[in-house]
């Protein structure tokens, strides 16, 4: 593979490439799915191949293929060449790309169980283990559980002399109970709404405390059939940690990217409220929001040695004391926000796709207090857990979530179990209004694993840390409220 | 991928069963996109890629494995992952045998100047599209797309070629071309796409003309408060809601396991009589595959006939547990999800949108709906944004842009306040008219 790199490299320079870069990627993943007592699921998959980024004339034309052969990465490469020289036929600002330095090193993401080396017996006993518990519960109709690995092996080579080495192995699994009547269909999940996955190996999946939550989980589903109905209102509001991760990535994350800023995503995921003008002026939250970037977190989704513009790991404030300072960047757009060096958020979801800005890990930096503490100090609130549905404007203004259930807080005590509630606000007014963040005991680094952005279209993972935290006067109950 | 090579690829898959009950299914093709933004190309690719994937089926047990190197070596270790993943695993009782030979009617979807399309032609045709946004003053996104075999939108793999042990053989190959363009003033836009079999269908320019004229009619949008409105909903808008609805409501495992709205509702009116909805592959706006991913030949199924809840798609276990024959809309198998429709057709009228526009004393008209999710699945209550052209209608006219709405509204009651239906076109992998709808539900507002 790496070879077939250097000579598609080669190919593209000799073709007239100004600039270059080759990723030969294979990946390796596991998936496995349970379902009501009978394996749902269970796909071995691998691919590989060699992604061809040019640039021609100050236009950029890209070229993908899994034909692993001398003539194939020559062809492939001729083939991101001649589309580059298209690309620069009509009228263009030349592509200029910050510099960096062209780093030659290896870098692997932490694993110390090698999860593809654990029996898959052991694997699907856990899972069923986990769906023998969940149907014990009467009323449950659907039991479903899941464990998936990936692992990706990436060479990249520029024409400036880059020469990166990287592996990252993610590890991740979740279970969902679901009960239906004849009106409603309710559901549970464990540990988080599409699984919790991290850049760990097998030992991550030990770590979860799975068979301590299945029973518990499986009653709330049943016992959200006949709860009553959240109420439709302003309240004050408590988002536990994962449903805070959703509500980061799509109110904090996709404004930030300067791509959509800039227009580049227009006519797709769309633009962005967070205009130049706005940076180092504009109050996105109160005092306590503090939200950072952060490429180098430990078992991040988004962590890595280097990102596909071959930019090192950095870390960041987008939000600092409530001021919006920081864009997510690239080399070919840092300078339009004024920076000299991109910040490194460049990444793509395989060798067949072109690497665009996508974000790194992004959290809400822990306040101070359990939730407990925060819990108590709320007269009366709904706290909302785990992430149901997702929706927010193209300018990102907004949004709209519901999650799984609320608990109804009276005099810091949960009262009684809401089902179906939704929240709808404004980002900026919502995060104005965030007035308590708890501490690093009840921080947790929860993750995204389905992000969609570009086209075509592609699949982005990113790690959100984040500690409950109080939002007040949130206006509650769009969808149930006519 | 021609269908003699597919022939030839899998019959060397199958060659190497060793006796073992053996599926594969191949995948893949040829997908190249130039992409636009601020009146330049900001991305072109292409990418060529195939995925194999092989499943064994040893009595009760099946395992499956994917992978993208189709030489024979690749195929022989794939075939091994795949068995040995199936014997790893407990027996499936309901495990179905790998089906026989099956009869498919063919559907011409390819067209070979599509395939053949060069960067340079999306280059000019994108050209023609920023053109007519540069003078208007506008900045003109989107994209050009050219697509040749079973890459979807997000990379995913269709079956293009599938083979079984049993004798079973199909193959389809389609083409398409896509052209979308959203003209940009501030956060004042307009849109308009195109969608095809056949790049000769897509007219970069006219389409952009929509986009601009929408886009400046956008300008200085009008504070409506939120509220119920009669509005008028272009194809695209139609597409995005009705694709959400199949998505939760038709596949027969839903309703078998009382998840969706039809769950009890079979033979009963659940809709108005104006609407009728089907899954038809066949449709010549649509030109599908005629398989599915079992193998199984797609018949064109009624969802729900003039208001009536008519029926759901099958795969074969869901159809064995009803004692019936699939419909071919079933998933490699096993999976958890169940049959779903992917060829949706609602039926519509005569007339134009302008049409339905001259029929509202007062409302909305919606050129599209973004970030669509599902609030609420027995009813269908689905929460989105109006997105690039929302504008007032007064007196049966277009007047001015109106600032964009979060909309929360059931689609089967929306379906039951249908007053008037325009001719279908294909938008967003839908064949659907536009609608007049009464009531609509817009339940917030935004900052543009």
């Amino acid at each position: 593979m790496k070879d077939l790199a250097r000579l598609a490299l080669d190919t593209a320079a000799a073709r007239g490439a100004d600039y270059a870069d080759v990723r030969a990627i294979e990946f390796t993943r596991e998936d496995i799915q349970v379902k009501n007592g009978e394996v749902g699921g269970l796909e071995l998959s691998d691919s590989a191949g060699l992604g061809v980024r040019v640039l021609v004339q100050g236009a950029w034309g890209f070229a993908a293929t899994d034909d692993l052969t001398k003539e194939g990465a020559e062809r492939c490469a001729a083939e991101a060449v001649a589309i580059g020289r298209a690309s620069a036929s009509l009228e263009h600002e030349p592509v200029r790309l910050a510099p960096e330095p062209a780093h030659r090193a290896v870098w692997t993401s932490q694993c110390a169980v090698d999860p593809f080396s654990v029996p898959l017996e052991r694997k699907l006993d856990l899972l069923f283990r986990i769906d023998g518990e969940m149907r014990a519960v009467r009323g449950v109709k659907n039991a479903e559980s899941f464990l998936s690995f990936l692992r990706k092996r990436q060479h990249y080579v520029s024409t400036e002399g880059a020469d990166i080495d990287q592996t990252v192995t993610r590890s991740g699994g979740g279970f969902t109970s679901t009960a239906v009547s004849e009106r409603e269909v309710q559901r549970r999940t464990f540990p988080q709404a599409e699984g919790f996955h991290q850049a760990l190996g097998y030992e991550f999946i030990e770590s979860i405390p799975w068979m301590e939550n299945a029973r518990r989980i499986a009653e709330e589903s049943v016992a959200l059939l006949t709860a009553d109905q959240c109420p439709s209102g302003d309240f004050d509001l408590i988002l536990e940690g994962s449903q805070l991760a959703l509500q980061i990535h799509e109110s904090v994350g996709h404004p930030s990217e300067l791509d959509r800023v800039l227009g580049m995503e227009a006519n797709y995921a769309g633009t962005s409220f967070l205009t130049l003008d706005k940076q180092h002026k504009l109050a996105f939250g109160s005092k306590l929001v503090n939200l950072v970037a952060d490429a180098t977190l430990p078992q991040g989704l988004a962590t890595f040695g280097f990102d596909d513009d071959g930019v090192e790991a950095q870390r960041w404030h987008i939000v600092q004391d409530g001021l919006f300072v920081g864009y997510l960047t690239s080399r070919e757009l840092a300078h339009r926000a004024g920076d000299a060096r991109s910040r490194g958020c460049v990444r793509s979801d395989g060798w067949h796709h072109i690497p665009m800005i996508r974000m790194v890990n992004l959290s809400l930096m822990p306040g101070s207090g359990t939730l407990e503490d925060l819990l108590t100090d709320t007269d009366h609130g709904l706290y909302l857990e785990t992430n149901r549905s997702w929706s927010i404007d193209q300018l990102r203004y907004n949004f709209q979530f519901k999650t799984e259930l609320a608990w109804e807080i009276r005099k810091g005590k949960r009262v009684r179990m809401l089902k179906n509630p939704t929240y709808q606000g404004i980002t900026t007014q919502f995060w104005n209004s965030c007035d308590f963040v708890c501490g690093p005991e009840e921080w947790k680094p929860w993750g995204v694993v389905n992000c969609g952005k570009g086209q075509p279209g592609q699949v982005a993972e990113i790690t959100h840390g984040a500690a409950p935290a109080r939002f007040r006067k949130v206006r509650v109950g769009a969808g149930y409220d006519a | 991928m021609r269908r003699e090579a597919a022939h030839a690829l899998l019959d060397q898959a199958l060659s190497l069963a060793n006796g073992r009950d053996v599926e594969i299914i191949l995948g893949g093709g040829f997908d190249a996109l130039t992409r636009f933004a601020n009146n330049q190309i900001t991305q072109n690719v292409a990418e060529r890629r195939y995925l194999l994937s092989a499943r064994v089926v040893e009595g009760k047990r099946t395992g499956r494995a994917t992978t993208s190197d189709v030489s024979r070596e690749g195929i022989a270790r794939v075939l091994d992952r795949a068995a040995r993943a199936a014997r790893l695993q407990p027996e499936i009782p309901d495990l179905l045998p790998l089906p026989d030979a099956q009869h498919y009617t063919d559907i011409d979807a390819a067209d070979s100047a599509t395939e053949a399309l060069e960067p340079g032609a999306r280059a000019k045709e994108v050209e023609r599209a920023v053109r007519r946004c540069r003078k208007a003053g506008l900045e003109g996104a989107g994209i050009y797309e050219v697509r040749s075999g079973t890459i979807g939108e997000y990379g995913e793999i269709g079956a293009l070629a599938m083979a079984n042990t049993r004798g079973l053989f199909a193959y389809h190959s389609g083409t398409s071309a896509i052209f979308r363009v959203s003209a940009l003033d501030g956060t004042a836009s307009g849109w308009a796409g195109r969608e095809s079999h056949r790049a000769a269908d897509v007219d970069g320019d006219a389409l952009s003309e929509v986009a601009v004229e929408k886009a400046l009619r956008s300008r200085a949008p009008a504070a409506w408060e939120p509220g119920r409105y009669t509005v008028v909903l272009e194809p695209a808008a139609v597409a995005d809601l009705i694709q959400d609805m199949a998505w939760i409501s038709f596949g027969a495992l839903l309703v078998q396991e009382g998840r969706s709205f039809l769950a009890g509702k079979m033979g009963t009116r659940v809709m108005g009589e104006n609407i009728t909805l089907r899954d038809d592959p066949f449709h010549p706006l649509h030109r599908g595959s005629p398989f599915d991913a079992e193998g199984m030949p797609t018949r064109p199924t009624t969802l729900i006939d003039r208001g009536v809840a008519a029926g759901a798609v099958y795969d074969r276990q869901t159809a064995a547990k009803e004692g019936r024959e699939s419909t071919g809309h079933g998933l490699p198998v096993p999976n958890t999800y169940g049959p779903i429709a992917r060829h949706l057709v609602l039926e519509g009228g005569e007339g134009s949108v302008e049409d339905l526009i001259r029929k509202v004393d007062r409302g909305l008209l919606v050129t599209r709906v973004w970030y669509t999710n599902v609030v609420d699945p027995k009813t269908v209550t689905l929460t989105g944004m109006t997105r690039d052209g929302l504008f007032a209608i007064e007196g049966g006219k277009v007047t001015g842009g109106v600032r964009n709405f979060r909309f929360n509204q059931s689609v089967v009651q929306m379906l039951g306040q249908v007053e008037a239906l325009s001719r279908p076109e294909r938008t967003g992998g839908v064949v659907c008219p536009g609608l007049l709808v009464r009531s609509f539900q817009m339940s917030s507002g935004t900052e543009f």
